[in-house]
């Protein structure tokens, strides 16, 4: 077939491309980075820019979950092949472990609260624009969806600054992904290679474990399929945790299905494998993108990024689900893959990253300035070998506006609006977060110190005096 | 007022099918269905968001039809129609030439991938086609829809599984799966019970799925998660 697929895909496809004006002289303007000045360094040298961008975004993935990075649970050849060819982040943080505000975050670089969007449902505020639009406005990359969006609307065919090539179907992550990702080996087989394209192939797995919870809540009392037993994952490290803790974290812990539906040890454990299940899942349709990227020529010329909105669960501190600030919520997946461009096999568990740095990561390979005002900061000096520079901190927003999470190297602080506990954990020491230090006398200084970085964050913000609680973080700073 | 939502709590069976109102009663079986000779069984593809109330939905269809071509071989086209949202329709048909064995196994096959937009036209620029052939003695492997047909040629007994690699769409390879007899249980309906036969099935990069089938060996619903297959008209 031989068809000039620039053209026609207009013609065809479910929504046109949306352009909006914005503002012209718009700078990168890093808030809290320390790596502002090497990170932007590059558009004066002319660095090479990829073909193509794939920005792979996962649904509710756990950061613990890739056979190549030591999960033994699972098998992933194409996750792993991506974490092989490239470098993943083990200290990367959901910029807001809930669907709709990471994503908000992830497409615009400005914090969930800047962008409006503090809780699901809502649209990106209209003075600030996405990925595509700001694609569509500064570079020769086209411009294409698939998959979820959820920004308001869960699937769409209008999303602006992108032509949508397949929209999905809500709430059934395994029909959906396999729509989706035939979609995009369709739409990259059958593509002319007369310009760049940014595609975002964004899938609903493994986010099916919410339903998977709803028709597993109530303990059977013995293991449905007793062939199972065997193979069942063990229970995590810190499935026992200090109980001092936010109300709000108890509340939600209780109101999850292991409690309604008074969960023994067994049907945690086969939890955690069906978990796992929708992983492979959700790895066999990465794969057959891949593939189709492979076919048609472009994956050695292709920079693929892979993330997810927020983290699962996953038996963690009795959790289950996201929109908690402990890690297994709020740390994701984030790998990059460019041959011959970034470091390959590497594992970076030194840099903090954010979903917040992703905008100013991709301009930075486009060639192009970020946005105005943004929160992130390119990776491509990590990305490409430099590790001297590091940051202080990230931030987390969560909980309709109520909560922030504040990570430094050492540290994690945790504060929610109108409660007195607050958390703070000695990650060095205590990864799986199971002693809060906050009232530690030997701690006094670092909780001082969190407070202060906190308040120097929320200083520097944006953020439209409709999004709640707004007033309240402000007045920290 | 807030919409009730009561969470279903429990795995999908055919009876909760027919208390969610996904399933009334399945159509009766002609007494002419030989599992090994021609027929055709259209199914309904419905999903559960895991509340009783809301949120289950019909989201497409599969046909799948069977003829023998020879001794040894038999054919079963397909046609898999999902609806996506704001009016796509993702369509896959083909055909699969399968063995006469215990696992149906794939020999060769075509199959087609398109999408059809809100006036049903075909939008070229995402068709994709494949195809695929298997060595003879390669004989472990076998197709999702295949097994379709070849859970209607095992017995109803605990000795009947099967061990299998699974190529998912016959196109995405998933290893390491087993098929077994569980048993009969009955289907509640409204005037008693009518039992069924079920096989399960387990392995990497699925969720656990459930076949059903009446005495005569036909395949009534596949059951897997959130997702089930109904046998229609």
């Amino acid at each position: 077939m031989n068809i000039d697929t620039t053209e026609r895909l207009s013609d065809h496809l479910v929504s046109r491309r949306e352009f909006v004006k914005l503002g012209s002289g718009a700078v990168a303007m890093l808030a809290d980075g320390t790596l502002t000045k090497r990170a932007f360094a590059g558009r004066k040298d002319r660095k090479p820019k990829p073909g193509n961008i794939l920005l792979i975004y996962t649904d509710q993935q756990h950061i613990d979950t890739i056979a190549a990075g030591g999960c033994r649970h699972v098998r992933t050849p194409a996750l792993d092949r991506l974490k092989t060819n490239g470098v993943s982040f083990t200290q990367s943080y959901s910029a807001n472990p809930v669907c709709s505000p990471a994503r908000s975050a992830v497409f615009t670089g400005r914090t969930s609260c800047e962008t409006s969007v503090y809780k699901n449902g809502i649209p990106i505020r209209s003075d600030i624009p996405n990925i595509g639009q700001w694609f569509s406005q500064h570079t020769d990359y086209e411009t294409f969806y698939a998959g979820k969006w959820h920004l308001p609307r869960t699937y769409t065919s209008n999303i602006p600054g992108f032509e949508v090539v397949n929209t999905g179907i809500g709430g059934f992550g395994y029909l959906c992904d396999t729509a989706m990702s035939r979609a995009c080996k369709g739409f990259i087989k059958n593509r002319s290679k007369s310009k760049p394209f940014l595609l975002v192939a964004s899938f609903m797995q493994p986010h099916d474990i919410c339903e998977w919870l709803r028709l597993n809540m109530n303990n059977p009392g013995k293991l449905r399929y007793p062939e199972l037993a065997g193979e069942l994952p063990g229970l995590p490290d810190n499935f026992q945790f200090d109980k001092n803790e936010p109300q709000s974290t108890k509340k939600r812990r209780l109101g999850n299905e292991p409690f309604k539906g008074n969960w023994d040890e067994e049907h945690w454990r086969y939890y955690r494998w069906s978990y796992y299940r929708h992983i492979e899942h959700l790895d066999a349709e990465i794969g057959r993108i891949l593939s189709a990227l492979e076919d048609r020529g472009y994956i050695r010329d292709t920079l693929i990024v892979l993330t997810s909105d927020h983290g699962e669960g996953m038996g963690h501190h009795q959790m289950v689900r996201k929109s908690s600030f402990y890690d297994e919520a709020a740390r994701v997946p984030l790998l990059f893959s460019w041959p011959g461009h970034i470091v390959e096999n590497k594992t970076d568990a030194i840099h903090l990253a954010s979903g917040l740095d992703m905008v100013p990561t991709l301009c930075d390979y486009a060639g192009i300035k970020s946005p105005a005002s943004m929160r992130g900061a390119s990776l491509r000096t990590i990305l490409e070998g430099d590790d001297s520079e590091r940051r202080d901190y990230i931030v987390s927003e969560g909980n309709t506006n109520t909560g922030r999470m504040l990570r430094t190297q050492n540290f994690k602080y945790i504060k929610y609006v109108d409660d007195p506990v607050e958390q703070l954990f000695d990650m060095t020491n205590d990864p799986g977060e199971t002693k809060n230090l906050a009232a530690d006398s030997h701690h006094v200084s670092a909780l001082a110190a969190h407070r202060k970085l906190l308040a120097s964050h929320e200083s520097r913000l944006d953020v439209p005096r409709d999004v709640p609680h707004t007033e309240f973080w402000r007045a920290r700073g | 007022m807030a919409k009730k939502q009561t969470i279903v709590g429990e795995n999908l069976t055919p009876t909760l099918l027919k208390e969610l109102g996904a399933v009334d009663k399945f159509p009766q079986t002609p007494a002419s269905f030989q599992p090994d000779g021609n027929w055709t069984n259209n199914y309904r593809i419905w999903t559960c968001h895991g509340y009783r109330e809301s949120g289950n939905q019909t989201v497409g269809s599969l046909q799948i039809t069977r003829n023998v071509d020879s001794a040894k071989t038999f054919v079963l086209k397909v046609r898999q129609e999902i609806s996506q949202t704001d009016g796509l329709t993702n369509v896959v048909h083909g055909t699969i030439k399968c063995r006469i064995n215990k696992l149906a196994s794939p020999v060769e096959w075509k199959l087609s991938s398109l999408f059809l937009g809100t006036d049903q036209r075909e939008i070229s620029e995402l068709s994709s086609n494949e195809d695929g052939q298997i060595a003879e003695g390669a004989d472990r492997v076998t197709g999702d829809w295949c097994l379709f047909e070849a859970v209607q040629r095992l017995a109803f007994e605990k000795q009947a599984s099967l061990d299998f690699d699974l190529l998912e769409g016959m196109s995405l390879s998933k290893h390491r799966h087993h098929l077994s007899y569980r048993g009969t249980y009955p289907m509640k309906t409204n005037g008693g019970g009518i039992p069924l036969h079920c096989f399960s099935q387990l392995g990497r990069g699925i969720l656990p799925a459930e076949y059903w089938l009446d005495d005569h060996h036909r395949l009534l619903a596949v059951i897997s998660m959130n997702k089930a297959y109904i046998l229609d008209k």
